[in-house]
């Protein structure tokens, strides 16, 4: 008796799951032929805040490496040297005169976790996550980004000119000191003089 | 032509031997590279041995190394289903260690994020569960609606499984403005969806077959081996740290501990421990219905209590959750600095894989996949 109505359980449940997978034939689709039919940012389905390709806006940033300390994979890297004076100064994006060159701007995208924190780090909001998503490549390092604008060679100048100028600076102010203690300790002596 | 060979066979002497059969890394059914080694009888398993370590990513030396906030994306990758629910014993702990009090809205956009996270774990547990047993289509319907869930996620905190969005001391974003409704539509798709699944999948006859007396876990076996989450609630111990110790506002709120019952085979089996994942995709419906009225309508700055530099004071401390496969703990000490210096955590999944050689002895290889699959393990935190 149980043999036959085990046989009958199990065919009408089955007929029961057929039904219910039949009704599912007439109703709307819900896949997306992705990248031949409808592209999902043109259908506004990526939200504005999604965390996607960063984008780093290089006239607001000042290289000053918040984005690099609050990174935990360590996939940024900064580095800058100090506006020489003379120099042609490029402008800040507020207007004001850089104080610094960023020489070094380094996101390694095969190492970023896309946790968002460089983004909330940032004092000048340089950097952003944009909804870009078919980034790509066929060789990881085109996914090392170098957003500085200097080239290296430019680089090596600036750093140059500045050590330049920093230890011609030093070297005035060393040879300014010495003669100013000169002048003092000639002053001092003639004031000893005049008073004996 | 060469002549017949004859050979003669002494069936008397039939020789047999243990086979010892290796399942996985690479197999679909392990839920991820976990490797089992299985000494076979003929077709009867007779010793398991579960080995660990293939998807291993030093989360505990790294942590040593992170300052508090770093550490958040890190634990999202632990269990990576539920990853809200990752961060809330975190969170909670260290704003316990660093004496916060965060507003109302906050804690309730919490535990309706964590609610709905746990109804997306259950959803691919049992989605993953009818897979293993041959029933492709609930898997498509389950997945269907999980996706709204992760696109809700997505329009919250910008990532779709990977959120980093409770912070130490509130929110990463305010919810967008059609939250609410958007949580309604999900609760209402999922209770339609579980309807169909528990025609289409858990009454059929086929998968109670499959699952009714196979891998019969008494309750207390389940208690020795520490199990938590739907693995102990299967075997009738209703342990639901949401009830015992209610952490967070989860006093406030009123619903069951689903417990196993034994309503086809015995109480402890594969099918009780999916029928209460079932059940509780109910439960945090209900939950995720109180709080979207009891919560407090005006947007608030979710940033408020989020301190710029956080440097607790020293001291050791262990919180615990209750995540979608159990109890997930944090021990975290902290020396005074900004980094910690050692998290250690409790994770759910390793404790109850710790079972399946106790529970797998004397059952077929396919039983033992069930029994596997019924346990709902994710290698991200057995290994992290």
């Amino acid at each position: 008796m149980k043999y036959f109505k085990d046989i009958w359980t199990s065919l009408y449940t089955i007929f029961v799951g057929l039904k219910i997978t039949g009704f599912h034939l007439f109703e709307k689709k819900v896949t997306m032929q992705y990248p031949d039919l409808v592209h999902p940012i043109k259908d506004n389905l990526i939200p504005l805040n999604s965390r996607n390709r960063i984008e780093v806006d290089m006239n607001r940033c000042d290289g000053c490496g918040s984005c690099a300390r609050a990174c935990p994979v360590n996939c940024i890297e900064v580095d800058l040297v100090k506006v020489t004076p003379g120099d042609d100064i490029p402008l800040f994006y507020d207007g004001k005169p850089r104080k610094t060159w960023v020489t070094k701007y380094n996101l390694d995208f095969a190492k970023c976790c896309f946790c968002s924190l460089c983004i909330e780090a940032c004092p000048t909001q340089a950097n952003r996550m944009t909804q870009e998503f078919e980034y790509a490549e066929y060789d990881r390092n085109n996914l090392l980004y170098m957003m500085s604008p200097l080239t290296p060679e430019e680089a090596e100048v600036k750093k140059k000119m500045w050590a330049d100028y920093s230890a011609a600076k030093k070297k005035a102010d060393a040879e300014a000191k010495a003669a100013a203690e000169a002048k003092a300790a000639a002053e001092a002596k003639a004031n000893e003089a005049d008073k004996q | 032509m060469s002549e017949i060979k004859t050979f003669e066979i002494d069936f008397g002497k039939v020789h047999s031997e243990r086979m010892r059969l290796n399942v996985g890394p690479q197999h679909p059914s392990t839920h991820g590279v976990l490797r089992l080694e299985v000494e076979l009888e003929g077709e009867i398993v007779t010793e398991v041995v579960p080995h660990i370590g293939y998807l291993h990513r030093c989360f505990e030396k790294h942590a040593e190394n992170m300052t508090y906030p770093q550490v958040i994306p890190y634990i999202d990758r632990m269990d990576y289903i539920a990853a809200m629910n990752n961060e809330l014993p975190y969170v909670m702990g260290m704003e316990k260690l660093l004496d916060i009090k965060v507003n109302e809205r906050i804690e309730y956009i919490r535990v309706i994020c964590a609610e709905l996270n746990r109804i997306a774990n259950h959803q691919l547990a049992v989605a993953t569960f009818g897979l293993d047993s041959g029933a492709f289509t609930p898997f498509l319907f389950l997945f269907r609606d999980r996706e709204m869930i992760i696109t809700l996620f997505e329009r919250l905190s910008g990532g779709r499984l990977l959120y980093n969005y409770f912070w130490i001391g509130g929110l990463m974003h305010e919810v967008p403005p059609n939250f609410e409704e958007d949580c309604r539509a999900i609760i209402k798709q999922v209770r339609a969806t579980n309807a169909e699944t528990m025609n289409l999948l858990i009454y059929n006859k086929i998968f109670i077959e499959r699952t009714a007396n196979v891998g019969i876990l008494p309750a207390d076996v389940a208690v020795n081996f520490a199990c938590s989450g739907p693995v102990i609630r299967g075997s009738g111990v209703p342990y639901d740290i949401r009830k015992t110790e209610p952490y967070s506002i989860y006093d406030r709120f009123d619903f069951n501990v689903c417990v196993g019952r034994g309503e086809v085979g015995t109480v402890g089996d594969c099918w009780d421990r999916n029928i209460v994942r079932m059940e509780e995709m109910e439960e945090s419906c209900k939950i995720i219905e109180q709080a979207l009225e009891q919560m407090p309508k005006e947007p608030c700055d979710v940033r408020e209590f989020v301190p710029k530099r956080i440097k607790p004071p020293k001291g050791e401390f262990y919180s615990k959750a209750e995540n979608p496969k159990g109890e997930l703990g944090f021990y975290i000490i902290s020396d005074g600095g900004l980094k910690p210096t050692r998290v250690r955590s409790r994770a759910t999944s390793f404790v109850n894989l710790s079972v399946l050689p106790e529970i797998s002895k004397g059952y077929m290889v396919a039983d033992l996949i069930m029994i596997l699959g019924s346990l709902d393990i994710v290698l991200g935190e057995i290994d992290r």
